[in-house]
């Protein structure tokens, strides 16, 4: 094979790289960030059609911003590990100049005057953006077949979907177009499609990463975070794009500690609730299994592990839907009078049903919320973290009239939804389809840093976030 | 704590009143739709729970700090 033949093996080894070995041949000088933008854009443009993870992919303006992080390294500027980092947005996160759609027709030629807080810090911190990521339609319609976009693959198998709704930044990570993505959750959505793509996400506390130009779907439950295939990458990107926002009024000034710092390897003296009864019934004996191994390796690391029994996940459900559901529609009230056929089947459905829900049904709703997150947070006086499974099943076959989002199981991210607490998906397994299975990993609010550590030390013991799909 | 209001699901006629009440003006395509996607989250909402002793405040915390003029 020559050298030029060989070229895009070579290239694809570098995306085999993690964040801080990428930032270590940047500043040996082996490589440049033009290298590591060109060999992303290169491998979105031979595999992508099958994937459909992008929706707008920054080609100039990213070989652009490349070439600045080669220039500012070699002349000893130095932003941090993120530096020269190439990474991808959801679509309902506002770029100056750039399609923002949030994968809808409704913003299918939206071109923001002003970029979201997250992508700006993140550019600042010297990353560099690859491009715009396929989404369930505002962050909650899909997947839906009647967008002016298709809906995002599994990269682990096309026949299959990646989760949502941040499908496109899963299918992105997993697929190793870029080693970083930006996602939103509202009940679920970094991590569900972190599990279904064999990655890891991190759904911070909410009001630790700003959501201001982000395209709203909860008010109360919005949140953007980390995707990334490994807890060490997560860790680093959080640390690019935490922090206070006086124009988020959702967010709060805690300081941003060294997530990497946090990294120790050991779990020693960690005490972890295990929450056993929000999965054992509802998910798959697959997952059941290797969600308890998952926690046989953990406890085989030294961590103290008890089984714990909260209030059953389906309340946690129910006070989350019925609470989202009335902020949605307030959300899109008015395209919904005026322009219903606008909007793709499935997320008309979930918005125009909140035209139903009483505003005593909303305040209910939040007192509930209140009830469950003080009872859930009582547990933090005796453990440091609580886990359970990241998704009930493996991901779903990619059929039109096969997903039906109100008749799916019950959804095991919701608590830390509704809750408030930092969450994080980390593969622990495969099905014996060959399709990722996931890990959830809860801990106190703002304690985003003992809950990577887990994540960390677990992955350092396991080799699940290392497999790597083969792409036709 | 009660658990079920309202404690009946709603009739078609019902659904069209709410959905009027709200200023949808729906084809019979889309009140479909609409009655479809309520048989869903009805019973959430009757699951909600109620009841409550009057002071119980909802998760919801107002800091007019918040609202003030951002210096950019």
């Amino acid at each position: 094979m020559s050298a030029i033949e060989d070229a895009p093996r070579i290239a694809d080894t570098l995306l085999d790289c993690s964040v801080l070995e990428m930032g270590r041949l940047m500043r040996e000088g082996t490589i440049s960030a033009e290298d590591l933008a060109q060999a992303c854009l290169d491998r979105i443009e031979r595999h992508d059609g099958a994937l459909n993870s992008f929706i707008t992919v920054t080609k100039e303006r990213a070989l652009d911003q490349a070439a600045v992080a080669t220039r500012e390294l070699a002349n000893g500027i130095d932003r941090g590990p993120f530096h020269g980092i190439p990474f991808a947005l959801k679509d309902n996160v506002d770029t100056a100049g750039i399609l923002s759609s949030s994968h809808s027709k409704i913003f299918e030629q939206r071109l923001p005057q002003e970029s979201a807080t997250v992508a700006t810090k993140l550019e600042a911190a010297g990353g560099v953006l690859i491009g715009k990521t396929s989404t369930f339609e505002f962050a909650i319609g899909g997947p839906s077949w009647d967008l002016p976009w298709p809906p995002a693959r599994n990269p682990w198998n096309p026949d299959y979907l990646p989760g949502g709704s941040s499908s496109g930044s899963g299918a992105a990570v997993g697929a190793r177009f870029v080693p970083a993505a930006i996602g939103t959750d509202t009940g679920g959505s970094i991590r569900w499609p972190a599990a279904m793509c064999g990655i890891s996400g991190l759904k911070p506390t909410y009001g630790r990463v700003s959501r201001r130009g982000v395209h709203p779907n909860t008010f109360s439950l919005d949140h953007c975070g980390p995707m990334t295939r490994s807890v060490e990458d997560c860790a680093v990107m959080l640390g690019a794009c935490a922090g206070h926002d006086p124009r988020d009024p959702g967010s709060i000034d805690e300081p941003v500690p060294d997530y990497l710092a946090a990294l120790t390897g050991s779990v020693k003296d960690l005490r972890i609730g295990l929450v056993r009864h929000w999965y054992e019934d509802e998910a798959t004996e697959e997952v059941v299994d290797a969600v308890d191994a998952a926690v046989a390796v953990l406890r085989g690391l030294g961590a103290s592990v008890e089984t714990v029994t909260l209030d059953p996940l389906r309340d946690y459900v129910d006070a989350k839907t019925a609470i989202s559901t009335a902020e949605l529609f307030s959300v899109h009230e008015q395209d919904m009078r005026e322009r219903p056929q606008d909007f793709g089947k499935l997320l008309r459905s979930r918005v125009m049903v909140g035209a139903l829900v009483r505003a005593e049904d909303y305040v209910q709703a939040m007192r509930w919320r209140a009830e469950l997150t003080t009872r859930t947070m009582a547990l933090f006086g005796r453990f440091d973290l609580l886990v359970t499974a990241g998704w009930m099943a493996p991901a779903d076959p990619a059929e039109p009239d096969g997903f039906d989002f109100f008749k799916k199981r019950q959804l095991a991210t919701m608590p830390f939804s509704l809750t408030g607490m930092p969450a994080l998906n980390i593969p622990c397994g495969f099905s014996s389809k060959g399709l990722p299975l996931s890990l959830q990993i809860g801990g106190r609010p703002f304690d985003e840093a003992t809950v990577l550590r887990v994540g960390d030390a677990y992955q350092r013991a396991t080799d699940w976030h290392l497999a790597k799909p083969a792409l036709s | 704590m009660s658990k079920t209001v309202p404690p009946e699901p709603a009739t078609r006629e019902e659904i069209a009143v709410l959905a009027k009440n709200a200023g949808l003006n729906l084809t019979p395509e889309l009140f479909e739709e609409l009655v479809e996607a309520y048989s869903h989250v009805e019973p959430t909402l009757m699951r909600l729970r109620r009841g409550r002793d009057r002071a119980d405040e909802p998760a919801h915390v107002f800091d007019p700090r918040k609202f003030m003029p951002v210096q950019v």
